[in-house]
């Protein structure tokens, strides 16, 4: 075992059949249909060609894999603090990621890793043009060991054994730990919309698979057809919304177990170290520099079950890596929360000074959310189809809903302001605070409507590198105070914002 | 709140942005957005006056067509008038300050040292007019940088020396 990585070093052996196996994986989501079928369809005259042809793509696929293995080689060149990785069968690629541009190192195993014990290491960077790094198999040690010289820059402990120590007493008291009672509390009070999309993603998927495979007239005129068609009875119409609501409450816990288990937070340096996953094990690293968003949020039932949902956002490159560096940090108690955010602002952000809303704001989204769907829905009954009449209740339910939302939406729309904080709350049913620190802001904009500057009211954004908080509809003397404010905070102090 | 001090300021007597008198762009810019919008009616008269000629249906309505590609026309001069009037930028010793928009006046302030880097562009036609447009990159994501165009060249390249030494000497 080698901790020298400045020699050029290629993944671990077994690495091999890793990407093997993974390439295969990503074929077959690719392609699963037409295996399925080639199958089905097949008599004995063509059998042997389909076996030839499956014989064909795994040796295909195995040499590819080797090669790629022969090719991907990685060093760090220490005169000039670069990472350097060398990539491509064919079209050679050299990466070179400067040490000091890392923004995030992490060692995560998915499932075919676990089976076969190697690791991947990822790299995120800050910078308009680099890219994400991946190295797909790696042993753990080398993988912590790379790591840690990734990050902190410094030499490594040469022996296996403090290395394992260090990482072992790392592991052993986490100053954090998610308990499956409060995964379960979070799994069964949060993200109604997003399983009920995922749901419903899911089903679409599956049904146009299928209606590829048998073709569409078979299935209109199949017993699923008919169900759609009676399903339109408002009987029918309740139980599916029963079975929908119940299909979303477990499938929102399961997979929040899958996702979270086992979540652990350990300080390590200054930094928190997060291990989390059942079936994909993660491990990322949030140093409280880089920290640019924090928000803590909670609906009713979490409330009355004292848990919060933390989400961690760091700075990132691209508007598309905003998820990925988003840590989310699910079910921790109010004294939880409060340690994470100590170790994150050394104390404890308070709310201020509060700002409220002019209420065209909540005018404005009636207008949006109510009036121009009702409008919509008249408009189609007088001159398309009279029978969405038939369908008040709905219309009624919608509107009182929406209606409900946009009012607390509205009393929960507030923007706190502190000597080094600013806290935007929002939201009608999980109420959010994002909290930011005034030296992390990297613009400011604001925004009024000429019809809006005698009522003096008006729109703030700030940006940060991890995304913009903007508050609408503000009084603008006010927004235009503090603007000034800010801007003689960030001017006058060198603090470095990530 | 531990050490932490903050000395009194007047929140009244610090500088205020929104009550700076903002420089307008370059009036050569003026004539370079008539081009632009001139180059593309070209373009759109052109495509009208194919449909004219191979399309009877929309021949018959040339009429109208003609109506409505004037009025487009007085609409859109109309429009960039007001937004070239609506635009303007301030340098201050701390920040820049770039004020757009007709309907709503959106107001972008970067202080110089969140600047990441900052670029000079000058486009075909501003080119002929001596004109170039200052691009300041922040590393805050959407809406956070600010592009000011009709700049004279010679200013232009100041203004970006000028940025780079702020930067510089922060680093």
């Amino acid at each position: 075992m080698t901790t020298d990585f400045t020699s050029p070093q290629k993944q671990a052996p077994i690495g091999i059949l890793m990407m093997f196996l993974a390439t295969l994986k990503d074929l077959f989501k690719v392609f699963w249909v037409v295996f399925i079928v080639a199958v089905l369809k097949s008599d004995n005259t063509n059998s042997l060609y389909l076996l030839t042809g499956f014989v064909l793509l795994i040796g295909i696929t195995g040499l590819i894999s080797y090669l790629k293995y022969v090719n991907f080689t990685f060093y760090i060149d220490e005169e000039k603090n670069e990472f350097i990785i060398h990539t491509g069968v064919i079209n050679k690629t050299k990466t070179v990621i400067q040490l000091n541009k890392i923004q995030q190192v992490n060692v995560n195993q998915d499932f075919i890793q676990q089976f076969i014990r190697v690791y991947s290491l990822d790299i995120e960077t800050a910078g308009s043009e680099s890219k994400e790094v991946e190295i797909k198999a790696i042993s753990h040690e080398l993988a912590l060991a790379l790591k840690e010289k990734l990050i902190h820059g410094k030499v490594v402990p040469k022996t296996e054994g403090a290395l394992a120590e260090q990482y072992q007493s790392a592991t052993e008291e986490p100053f954090i730990k998610i308990s499956f009672w409060s995964l379960f509390k979070i799994g069964i009070t949060s993200n109604y919309m997003k399983s009920l999309g995922l749901i419903f993603a899911f089903f679409f998927t599956l049904y146009e698979n299928i209606s590829h495979v048998l073709g569409d007239d078979e299935l209109e005129n199949g017993p699923l057809g008919t169900f759609i068609a009676k399903g339109l009875a408002f009987n029918a119409v309740m139980m599916f919304v029963a079975f929908l609501m119940l299909g979303v409450l477990l499938f929102n816990l399961v997979r929040t177990v899958i996702r979270y288990f086992g979540f652990k937070i350990t300080k390590q340096n200054g930094t928190l170290v997060l291990n989390f996953g059942l079936i994909n094990i993660k491990n990322s690293i949030v140093r409280p520099e880089r920290v640019q968003i924090v928000s803590v949020s909670r609906n009713y039932f979490q409330k009355k079950l004292n848990i919060f949902q933390l989400n961690i956002r760091q700075a990132m490159n691209g508007e598309k890596d905003q998820r990925k560096t988003a840590m989310e940090i699910p079910g921790c108690d109010e004294n939880e929360k409060n340690q994470i955010l100590m170790l994150l602002f050394n104390e404890l952000p308070t709310q201020g000074l509060m700002v409220t809303p002019n209420f065209r704001k909540l005018v404005f989204s009636a207008f949006l959310s109510v009036f121009l769907p009702v409008l919509g829905y008249f408009l189609i009954g007088k001159y398309q189809d009279s029978r969405v009449y038939d369908f008040y209740g709905i219309a009624v339910f919608y509107c009182v809903l929406t209606a409900v939302l946009l009012w607390f939406g509205f009393r929960n729309y507030r923007l706190f302001i502190n000597e080094k904080y600013i806290v935007k709350q929002s939201g009608a049913w999980d109420i959010e605070n994002k909290i930011i620190e005034i030296h992390k802001i990297q613009a400011v904009s604001t925004s009024q409507l000429f019809w809006h500057k005698n009522l003096n009211i008006g729109s703030l954004t700030l940006h940060t590198a991890a995304g913009n908080l903007s508050f609408y509809l503000g009084n603008y003397t006010t927004i235009n105070d503090y603007v000034n404010r800010w801007l003689y905070l960030i001017e006058t102090s060198d603090s470095n914002w990530m | 709140m531990g050490n932490f001090t903050n000395e009194p300021i007047d929140l009244s007597q610090l500088p205020r942005y929104e009550t700076l008198s903002f420089s307008s762009l370059h009036p050569s810019y003026w004539k370079v957005m008539v081009i632009n919008i001139a180059m593309f009616f070209v373009l759109l008269t052109t495509g009208a006056a194919l449909g004219i000629i191979f399309d009877a249906e929309i021949r018959e309505n040339t009429f109208f067509l003609i109506i409505a590609l004037i009025v487009l026309l007085v609409l859109v001069i109309i429009f960039a008038r007001l937004s070239f009037c609506k635009r303007g930028y301030v340098f201050r010793n701390h920040d820049v300050i770039y004020r757009t928009g007709i309907i709503a006046t959106n107001t972008v302030i970067i202080p110089y040292n969140r600047v990441q880097h900052v670029a000079l562009h000058e486009g075909f036609v501003a080119r002929f007019f001596g004109l170039a447009k200052v691009e300041i990159f922040t590393a805050g994501g959407k809406g956070s940088d600010i592009q000011i165009p009709g700049i004279e060249k010679d200013k232009a390249e100041d203004i970006k020396q000028l940025l780079m030494g702020k930067i510089q000497k922060q680093l």
